[in-house]
């Protein structure tokens, strides 16, 4: 059995494409995080809410995804994280 | 021993060193575990860093009151209420995975945090009523006993492998230890200042523990 995402793990999936692909449309966003699309905005609304991400129109006028400094910040810092909470067992 | 008669003639100005290293400890590992938590929004580092905060503020309230408030009646309870309530945190740092899944919005007022926060207070009334320390010195060997075991089983859990591990499990019997010795010193050795010595080394080696184990896994 494939073993379940981590929180952490699907948030650093998604910043990590955006950081990748830059202004990154949902449809492809959803395809690269491989959630489904209720989980997705699920997500993207908190990361948004949270200031890791950014909501941007392109000039075709289509919704796209930018990473904040943030979000920057978080993908720098995820192995650090990850590390803190394996090391004291949180 | 000649270490033992200087610390106890100097006894006032090595608790307020002593004091002042505890805080400061507390205080940058607050920070440290505050600064990825603002990045994370992880409930395990929110705990942490709550536990840590709270001791700073014990000890700060035990040591440094006392300089602008005398009254041992009010310094004394909010000693114990805040060590009592770090202890909690802690153990429910640890805990927090198996018991409740989702991210509260508070971690200093929610519904089980306030059990915590009554139980603590339970304890400072009762040490209060019978004017003794003993009910906040069961809890807190009651807490570090189930914290012993927790990180004993992570330890297991990473085949003895992890040095973080091992770190956190020999940090919590240290803890553990101190919290015995001080139940110990209380009741059958009536405050015995050498006793007492052992028990603040405990104490500053526990801290430095687990601000060695922080500054580690946060150094880039």
């Amino acid at each position: 059995m494939v073993k379940k995402r981590e929180r952490l793990e699907v948030i650093k999936d998604i910043l990590k494409s955006i950081r990748e692909k830059r202004n990154i449309k949902p449809t492809r966003l959803i395809y690269a995080s491989n959630l489904s699309p209720k989980m997705f905005k699920e997500y993207v609304d908190e990361l948004t809410g949270k200031q890791f991400l950014k909501e941007e129109i392109d000039k075709d006028g289509k919704k796209t995804f930018s990473l904040t400094s943030k979000g920057q910040e978080f993908l720098e810092q995820y192995r650090v994280i990850e590390n803190f909470i394996e090391n004291f067992g949180l | 021993m000649p270490i033992y008669k200087a610390i106890i003639e100097n006894k006032e100005i090595v608790k307020i060193i002593y004091a002042l290293i505890i805080v400061f400890i507390c205080f940058l590992i607050t920070l440290k575990a505050h600064r990825l938590f603002r990045l994370s929004f992880h409930s395990g580092i929110r705990y942490f860093r709550n536990a840590f905060f709270f001791y700073g503020l014990g000890f700060a309230a035990r040591y440094f009151l006392k300089f602008i408030s005398a009254d041992y009646f009010l310094i004394n309870p909010l000693f114990e209420f805040f060590l009592v309530m770090a202890g909690f945190f802690l153990l429910y740092s640890l805990l927090w995975k198996r018991i409740d899944s989702h991210n509260p919005r508070s971690s200093l007022l929610n519904r089980r945090i306030g059990i915590f926060y009554l139980m603590a207070i339970i304890i400072i009334l009762l040490d209060y009523v019978w004017n003794v320390p003993y009910f906040m010195y069961s809890a807190q060997i009651i807490i570090f006993l189930f914290a012993s075991i927790i990180s004993y089983s992570n330890y297991k859990k990473d085949n003895y492998k992890n040095k973080f591990s091992r770190f956190y499990f020999i940090a919590m019997v240290l803890g553990l230890f101190a919290w015995i010795l001080n139940a110990l010193a209380a009741v059958f050795f009536s405050w015995n200042q050498m006793v007492l010595i052992n028990i603040y080394l405990l104490n500053a080696i526990f801290f430095l523990l687990f601000l060695y184990g922080v500054v580690k896994v946060t150094k880039t």
